[in-house]
């Protein structure tokens, strides 16, 4: 079996003018290279090896989930160290059913304040009556092997680790900008400071006789679990003011579970891997459907597939 | 970036203060959000080391501890997803799908695994579901009681917060509560507490109804007892305990079953009703007359819910819903469905006006008329009965025997005799009259030889020729077959294709489809299809499409569903019987106040046609007839309005015209609500109990979409303290909740069945946990001895504990809860409790074949006992078999279509929404979809010159200028933006529900003198319910089916106007 990414290579190829190119294999095992220089030293090595055994021995049902073969394949690239693995989404367009529940899981997960979204899913009417169809598009980062927006920050406070995954410093984001600019398919937004419930109830009486709960709602005000480590919004705190975007929920792959919309997904359209397995169930949806990714042209090469 | 130097801006400034005494240590005590009445949000000491521990930086992710993690049930839809929900310091923090339960994930984790393994595996929701959180925390939650405030009109906005037990003192008491003199108190309401004289009564009332008793002789009989009745010279309208109305709008098992107990039992009033009808009740009461069961004379008991097996099925054609917009409901749907289609096994055809996103992602949208899914389905019926393609063999069998033989669970009364009297299919030939058997039996024909048959025999097999009839002296009958092949013959497909708006070929070609895939093929519908006033018959004519292929209980054919066990007890290995618990019932007799389930003719007050309002025989919780009839005191006034989880005046058509007769004291003297917020209907009440959220309470659920084709018995328990504040009701500690409303009233008003001993010897009913915690015994026991769950161990236990130990004792009291349950059922209990109910492994759906919990019964071709009920405006009889009737008044007279109202409006629900809850209030959702928008076809709004954005009012027959007044001084108008688009039917414009709030947080309002303002983002979008047809003939409601109760939506032409 070839190794899945010079495959997806070749289907990285497909560009608005022509097909598939003949030099498209050799050109595989470059992309595996990280082009942009690393703004902060990832560690790697043996010390990113998660030992996450308690997937092993889950009992389940004869038909056992995907999601349980997913988790398993999870656990076993996390005890690979994190230079060996290289994540990817594969989302099935003729599943996804347009509900949305990825895009308020993720809200939910990550305390996404207003404004900020990491996977909108968008919706397109084509044709005219009574000929028409729904297209439902979910829209993560596509954590691209050529991320545009990494190389535009002035203080190097975003770029692509060792597994593929671009990430984003909150503390050494300054807030210019320039990666929203940057980034083709509008995967990031800025964080300004809103808040949900700030605003609700004004007046009300406070204090022990209440009568009416009030503002703000507690989970407005408890942190973040961004990238493993707690991000207290009080007194302007960093998420607030930086540029957000999907982390395909690293804080969850530590700790063995699959990011929130793949989990929560109502119609499973959305499969999570690494794609360095090559008996993956990722690189099984990859390299038996039709799949494409978004605005190839720019050559960005996204890690986000979609099978049409 | 860290800027802890700077300021936050004013916008929430005093709120950020709020948020940094959360963090600190040093406010454990004093601040509102963590202290007093209100149970801790925050386990104080964990908390403050949390905090400490996240603001150094590295932490541990807590959403996979099985210690952080509380599985219960949503209710943000009625289809009850199981969920798990994840609590960090006593704050949910993210509500999950459960992984254990097949509904949220059909390929279940086993039940009886690991709980610590469980906890790392997450199941699937939807976004509602996931904005849980928003509900349970919504800032504009009501804490505390509110009464209006004396000497301000019902609907002014000005409350006072009274003491729980006062309230419910003065609610007892009466007297002159808001300086407008003398309210009549529950306890002069509650009159007749004598149980023996409640039971002669009823037993009489029903002999007067058989007229084998008159009404002066019932009089003489009981005159001791006049005094407690409405109206002695009406013995039938009950007693005054009628006048007490209990009105729910979204409830369900556990709460409903509980509301009954104490209106119905304890209280001895007829009058407790849900609000099916405004949901889609003609869709059940199809289902439920075309599979009633003959059992000794009479038609009863059928399975009111069926659905296509959508994880097996090869072909789905939905009529009017979807899997992945509304219905019952997308988590479960969307995932059995997006299976299919990402396999290609299953094809899917979706007939709505309007392109939904089920029809968006089908393989042929339908973009039929509004209305015409009847008339699609009989062109359907007829091609294939022409074209042969029926399953004979399967409508042949007679009984149950010959099915059982074919290796089917169902039949069906296709070759059964129906006799013509007056030139109608009137009812089913009986054996006694053509001298074949009983009066008991039906007759069928075989080989030209006369048999009689009885439906329910599972020894004799018989078969029934399909085409045969009787021609004697004084009788002509012939099969129900032959009938309804002669019905569905009267149109033509060319004609049935006009109806529809579609091409022949569309008809054609479904039904082509339908009959390609042998069983594994099924037709769905749901509430487009059925809220018309001929929803029944549209239903009906479904439901036969599936009998005609025979598709009943075999995979990937019409499903009954899983199913449930019994939380109410009654199987053999039930500890508890909640059908014999109850220690002193009174028998509550009566018409209902909407006259549901009762019939005009059997009636006192029967005189001709037309009824000053409509009887509904065939349907139940028809709520939009409510309000309105306590308007017109037919058939008797009300004295007091209990109002729970509902706002009929937003959700309801027409509902608008309630609003002036909910602010008449006159005709509701006394008007009670329990919700969590002051809504657009509760906010003319006189008091509002706060309630507690399904986030915050119990609840017994039941079992799944009868897609589910695996047993599920859901368990709704409380996850995190209540807001509400907590009370005493006889020293003992509660939240405030409908429960303790009805706990404290009952108690005040010493009605059986609660408190002491009311729930039998020695089982008190002191508090919520004495209830519930005997249905999860219930589960947890099993129906058969020996079915039990497994008890909790060591390790369970610990779980179980250390998953509630931020739980007050207002909620959470181990020992209380394992007397309530019986503690030799406790371990039991916690088992099923750790898993937020009891669920069948989904390798157990099917056995070969065929499902594992096949629908047993048959199916009425004929529906005889509608054929013999009549419409009490017009004196006209029902049809028994599907008819096509259009839009119709009450009297039958038809609606207008067109002329000055062109367009054809209809509504649905984004899957984001529901009806009146959920948005705009939850402000996840409103981020996808800030306001709704009237939807027009491209082609319609360039004749009418209009663009996307542009305002637009609407205006109908019975509100031509689209406006209604709130009674307090402000007009609102049905107006909203255009969005042009070419997923609709041109001549027909959509509006989407959910939004158009005017309370709900989005209303100033003045509590104990201080102004509380109202988030105007939260009414943003608009209703267009006010412009939906008043029917001008019952007056103060909207069009209704006279036979299966649904509320019209979807009948009402409109005119455009920009604004």
């Amino acid at each position: 079996m070839k190794k899945v990414s010079e495959i997806m290579d070749r289907r990285e190829f497909i560009r608005a003018g022509g097909l598939v190119g003949v030099g498209a294999a050799a050109a595989g095992a470059a992309i595996l290279k990280d082009r942009g220089e690393l703004a902060s030293k990832d560690p790697t090595g043996e010390k990113t090896v998660r030992n996450l055994t308690a997937m092993k021995n889950l009992k389940t049902q004869p038909s056992e989930d995907d999601h349980i073969r997913m988790q398993r394949e999870l656990a076993a690239a996390m005890s690979k160290p994190v230079e060996k693995r290289r994540w990817i989404m594969v989302i099935d367009l003729r599943k996804c059913v347009g509900c949305q529940a990825c895009t308020i899981g993720c809200v939910a997960e990550n305390k996404l304040p207003p404004g900020v979204v990491y996977r909108p899913v968008v919706q397109t009417e084509i044709g005219e009556f009574p000929n028409v169809r729904l297209n439902f598009l979910p829209r993560p980062c596509m954590h691209c092997e050529n991320p545009s927006c990494v190389p535009v920050c002035p203080v190097k406070a975003t770029w692509k680790r060792p597994d593929g995954v671009v990430v984003i410093d909150y503390d050494r984001c300054i807030g210019c900008r320039y990666c929203l600019n940057a980034c083709p398919y509008g995967a990031r937004t800025s964080d300004f400071g809103r808040y949900y419930t700030s605003n609700e109830a004004q007046g009300a009486p406070e204090g022990k006789e209440r009568p009416i709960y009030g503002s703000p709602a507690p989970w407005e005000g408890l942190p973040s679990n961004e990238y493993g480590k707690s991000w207290n919004r009080k007194d302007h705190g960093s998420p607030v003011g930086n540029a957000r975007k999907c982390h395909f929920c690293l804080h969850r792959l530590e700790n063995g579970l699959l990011p929130m919309c793949v989990s929560t997904c109502i119609g499973r359209a959305t499969y999570f891997g690494d794609s360095n397995d090559t008996e993956s169930l990722v690189v099984e949806k990859v390299t038996r459907n039709n799949v494409q990714t978004l605005l190839p042209h720019w050559d960005n090469k996204p890690k986000c597939y979609y099978i049409v | 970036m860290k800027r802890n130097s700077r300021k936050i801006n004013s916008e929430n400034g005093k709120k950020v203060d709020r948020r940094n005494f959360l963090s600190s240590a040093a406010l454990l005590g004093g601040c509102g959000l963590l202290a007093g009445t209100v149970a801790p949000v925050f386990s104080s000491l964990a908390h403050a080391q949390r905090m400490a521990e996240l603001d150094s930086g590295e932490h541990k992710y807590l959403h996979n501890n099985p210690e952080n993690t509380i599985y219960t049930t949503c209710l943000q839809c009625h289809t009850s997803c199981s969920l798990r929900c994840k609590v960090v310091d006593g704050v949910l923090v993210k509500i999950d799908g459960s992984p254990i339960c097949p509904q949220t994930r059909v390929h279940n984790l086993p039940y009886a695994g690991d709980l610590a393994k469980a906890a790392l595996v997450e199941g699937r929701i939807c976004p509602k579901g996931q904005s849980g959180i928003e509900t349970l925390y919504d800032p504009h939650r009501i804490i505390k009681v509110l009464k209006r405030k004396s000497g301000t009109p019902r609907g002014g906005g000005q409350w006072v917060t009274v003491d729980f037990n006062v309230a419910i003192d003065e609610i007892v008491e009466g007297g002159n509560l808001f300086g407008e003199g003398h309210v009549q108190g529950m306890k002069e309401v509650c009159v007749l507490r004598d149980r023996p004289a409640s039971k002669e009564m009823a037993d009489d009332v029903a002999k007067i109804k058989k007229k084998s008793m008159t009404v002066e002789e019932f009089k003489n009989k009981h005159s001791d007892q006049l005094n407690t009745l409405i109206d002695p010279d009406h013995p039938d309208l009950g007693p005054k305990n009628n006048q007490f109305v209990f009105l729910a709008g979204r409830i369900q098992h556990g709460r409903s079953d509980l509301m009954k107990w104490f209106t119905f039992d304890s209280l001895g009033s007829v009058n407790a009703f849900e609000h099916t009808t405004i949901c889609e009740q003609s869709h059940h009461i199809a289902y439920k007359e075309v599979t009633n069961k003959w059992a000794e004379g009479k038609w009863s008991g059928g399975k009111d819910h069926m659905k296509p097996d959508f994880g097996a099925t090869r072909f789905a054609i939905f009529f009017g819903t979807g899997f992945s917009d509304a219905n019952f409901g997308p988590p479960l749907l969307s995932q059995l469905v997006a299976e299919g289609l990402g396999t290609g096994d299953l094809k899917i055809a979706v007939l709505d006006p309007r392109l939904s996103r089920s029809a968006g992602k089908a393989h042929w949208w339908i973009p039929i008329k509004p209305g015409s899914d009847g008339a699609f389905a009989q062109g359907m019926a007829r091609w294939m009965i022409d074209n042969a393609r029926i399953n004979r063999r399967f409508l042949e069998n007679a009984n149950q025997a010959a099915a059982n033989a074919d290796r089917e669970t169902a039949w069906s009364t296709a070759s059964y005799m129906v006799k013509i009297e007056g030139g109608r299919p009137a009812r089913y030939l009986r054996a006694d009259e053509v001298g074949v058997g009983s009066k008991l039996e039906f007759v069928v024909s075989r080989d030209g030889k006369l048999l009689a048959i009885d439906p329910n025999d599972k020894d004799h097999a018989i078969k029934g020729d399909l085409e045969a009839k009787v021609e004697r002296e004084g009788i002509i009958a012939r099969t129900a077959f032959d009938l309804f092949r002669d019905r569905v013959s009267e149109k033509t497909i060319a004609q049935y294709a006009e109806m529809c708006g579609v091409s022949e070929d569309s008809i054609i070609e479904m039904a082509r489809q339908f009959t390609s895939y042998g069983k594994q093929a099924a037709a769905e519908f749901y509430r487009g299809a059925v809220q018309h006033t001929d929803g029944y018959y549209n239903g009906q004519a479904i439901i036969l499409l599936n009998v005609l292929i025979g598709n009943s209980g075999w995979k990937g054919g019409l499903a009954q569903g899983g199913g449930h066990w019994h939380e109410l007890g009654g199987a053999p290995g039930n500890p508890y019987n909640f059908a014999k618990m109850h220690p002193a019932p009174l028998w509550d007799f009566g018409v209902k106040l909407n006259r549901e389930g009762a019939t005009y003719e059997e009636s006192t007050l029967f005189a001709g046609y037309p009824a000053k309002r409509p009887w509904y025989p065939f349907t139940g919780n028809l709520y939009q007839e409510v309000i309105p009839s306590a308007k017109d005191g037919y058939p008797y006034p009300i004295k007091v309005l209990f109002l729970h989880m509902g706002t009929p005046v937003l959700s309801t058509p027409a509902g608008h015209k309630q609003i002036a007769i909910l602010r008449d004291t006159k005709i509701v003297p006394l008007f009670i609500a329990c919700d969590i917020l002051v809504g657009e209907t509760s906010m003319y009440a006189d008091y509002i109990f706060p309630d507690t959220t399904y986030l915050e309470r119990w609840g017994s659920p039941g079992g799944g979409s009868p897609a589910m084709l695996a047993t599920l018995s859901k368990m709704r328990q409380p996850v995190v303290a209540p807001l509400p504040e907590t009370i005493k009701v006889d020293g003992i500690e509660m939240p405030i909740n409908m429960e303790a409303f009805l706990i404290a009233l009952g108690k005040k008003l010493n009605l059986p069945g609660i408190g002491k001993d009311g729930l039998g010897p020695g089982k008190n009913f002191d508090h919520q946990d004495d209830w519930y915690l005997k249905t999860a015994a219930n589960i947890a026991m099993g129906d058969k001895q020996g079915d039990s769950v497994p008890a909790a161990d060591a390790n369970e236990m610990d779980i179980f504990r250390k998953a509630r130990r931020h739980l007050p004792k207002a909620v959470f009291d181990e020992e209380r809860m394992k007397n309530a349950a019986g503690a030799d059922y406790w371990p039991h209990v916690v088992y099923v409790l750790n898993r937020g109910g009891r669920f069948e492994d989904s390798d157990k759906m099917y056995k070969g074949d065929t499902q594992a919990h096949p629908y047993s019964g048959l199916f009425q071709i004929f529906v005889e006992r509608v054929a013999n009920g009549r419409n009490s405006m017009s004196g006209q009889h029902f049809d028994g078999l599907p008819a096509l009737e259009g839009p119709r008044f009450a009297n039958g007279q038809p609606v207008t279509k067109g002329g000055d109202y062109p367009f054809h409006l209809i509504t649905f629900k984004e899957i984001f929404g529901t009806q009146s809850r959920t948005m705009p209030m939850n402000q996840w959702l409103t981020e996808l979809c800030p306001e709704n928008a009237v939807l027009l076809n491209r082609v319609d709004a360039e004749k009418l010159g209009l663009r996307n954005g542009d305002r637009v009012r609407l205006g109908s027959a019975t509100n031509p200028d689209g406006s209604f007044d709130l009674g307090n001084g402000e007009i609102r108008h049905v107006e909203g933006a255009v969005k042009v688009l070419e997923g609709l039917r041109p001549g027909v414009v959509a509006v989407s529900w959910h939004f158009g709030h005017w309370a709900s947080g989005s209303r100033d309002m003045t509590v104990d003198g201080s102004l509380v303002k109202g988030n105007p983002k939260r009414s943003r979008g608009f209703t267009p319910n006010p412009v939906m047809l008043e029917d001008t003939v019952a007056r103060n409601v909207c069009l209704t089916d006279p036979i299966g109760g649904s509320a019209s939506f979807n009948d009402t032409y409109v005119k455009i106007t920009p604004i």
